[in-house]
């Protein structure tokens, strides 16, 4: 040693120590990449535990409530209704979004012209496959041109996490009013208080411009 | 001996031999936000976690309503209490000491380096903050009011909708990620400089108690002990004449 012993006793950190703060700082450095690497991505956000499980040979679409022409769809049938493709923001409630999601599906216009209302019917309850979320729509609501439910996303069937086999795409409103595992499309009378806004979000999730 | 003297000369050479380094103000301002800070980390860190994202209790999301909250509580403890505390002499010192920026700071981080990659160093006296504490305090200073900053938005945006658009809301959001990730390692350090490394956690006392080891000051923070002994014999001088 060529230090002094003042020197020695300063010396904050020993080369093995030296180093694995360089080895811990790297991994953390890739950690917090990774991490950055996530941003601007879907974050998915769900209350159903477990996941809900498509299977494709049991899962229907029941299409009911206060309609002239209830309709159970097998996801062959959903596939063979009117389908659009559209380009449209998705917007989180939490604060993040995702810009230009390309949606493959039907638009609720379709199915509420498929099921032809009751004159007393003004709102629609979308139920999830796991049977805890739901949300709803009024008709008017569910009539406007980029309201829809897709079952395909960005060119490919939703993924799991996305929902498969069905979910309600509803653009001017954040992303909690787009049921995932959409499994019944019910038409009440009264609107009915989804899970999110019985625990304090608006009903009326317009987005702010 | 007038007891009066007897005490105060009793404060300025304590038995244990400790020396004081920072008043209460000092300690007050740095608790006020480090404690709440380590709430705010644990409650942002839930939404990488499904499960404590989405734990409710009383139809609220806790740890999104703990977070905001607590994020409001440390803007209200700035104004309210650290601001203040600005207002007294030592911890204005301390924070001047904290921001002045020398060429020992230089030589200081020089001899970091140097020792660390095994060469042969000789430190620079050092006064009440090294280099270090001075990157450390300005970091977290920074990340402090960019959090802030970005998370007032986030917070008002929290409660009401209405307030700020979508569009906005969503390009102030990656800001308070990314300023909150890339801090995480200067934290980490910081805590394990403080509680960990043997040669450096006496000094968590000093955040604690107020006071350290005369020893430990010696070696680490020589020219600034030299400063406080100057200042002890002048007062004990004062108190004998």
């Amino acid at each position: 040693m060529t230090q002094g012993p003042a020197s020695a006793a300063i010396r904050l950190f020993s080369r093995a120590r030296f180093l694995g703060v360089i080895a811990g700082g790297g991994l953390l450095a890739f950690l917090g990449t990774r991490a950055v690497a996530s941003m601007g991505s879907w974050r998915i956000n769900t209350v159903e535990r477990p996941r809900p499980l498509f299977d494709f040979s049991t899962y229907r679409l029941t299409i009911d409530g206060l309609v002239e022409r209830p309709l159970t769809l097998t996801y062959d049938e959903l596939r063979a209704l009117p389908a659009v493709r559209q380009v449209s923001d998705f917007h989180c409630v939490e604060g993040w979004g995702i810009d230009d999601v390309m949606w493959d599906g039907v638009r609720l216009q379709s199915i509420i012209d498929l099921a032809r209302p009751a004159a007393r019917a003004s709102h629609i309850t979308f139920h999830s496959l796991g049977a805890t979320y739901r949300d709803s729509l009024s008709l008017e609501q569910a009539r406007l041109p980029d309201a829809m439910i897709a079952y395909d996303m960005d060119g490919a069937p939703l993924s799991p996490d996305h929902g498969l086999p069905l979910r309600v795409v509803m653009p001017r409103m954040f992303g909690y009013k787009g049921a995932k595992w959409l499994t019944r499309i019910e038409f009440r009378d009264v609107q009915d208080t989804g899970y999110w806004e019985q625990r304090g979000w608006k009903t009326d999730a317009w987005i702010p411009t | 001996m007038d007891p009066n003297v007897a005490r105060r000369l009793e404060a300025v050479t304590p038995e244990d031999d400790d020396v004081a380094r920072f008043t209460w103000p000092t300690r007050l301002a740095h608790w006020v936000l480090a404690g709440p800070f380590l709430v705010l980390l644990g409650s942002g860190l839930t939404n990488y976690f499904p499960t404590l994202k989405a734990t409710q209790f009383a139809g609220e999301r806790v740890f999104a309503l703990l977070h905001v909250v607590t994020g409001f509580a440390v803007l209200a403890a700035i104004v309210v209490v650290v601001l203040p505390l600005l207002g007294r002499r030592d911890a204005r010192a301390d924070l001047g000491a904290l921001i002045r920026v020398t060429i020992d700071d230089y030589l200081w981080l020089q001899h970091l380096v140097l020792t660390g990659v095994g060469s042969a160093s000789v430190p620079p006296r050092v006064g009440k903050f090294n280099a270090g504490q001075k990157l450390n305090a300005l970091l977290s200073a920074g990340a402090l009011a960019a959090l802030l900053g970005t998370g007032v938005v986030l917070g008002i945006n929290f409660f009401s909708k209405a307030f700020f658009s979508a569009e906005f809301v969503e390009s102030v959001f990656p800001l308070h990620t990314w300023v909150s990730l890339l801090f995480i390692p200067v934290l980490l350090g910081h805590l394990y400089l403080a509680m960990v490394h043997p040669s450096t956690r006496e000094a968590l006392r000093g955040m604690t108690g107020g006071r350290v080891r005369r020893r430990w000051a010696a070696r680490h923070h020589s020219a600034w002990l030299a400063e406080v002994e100057l200042a002890e014999s002048a007062r004990v001088e004062v108190t004998r004449s």
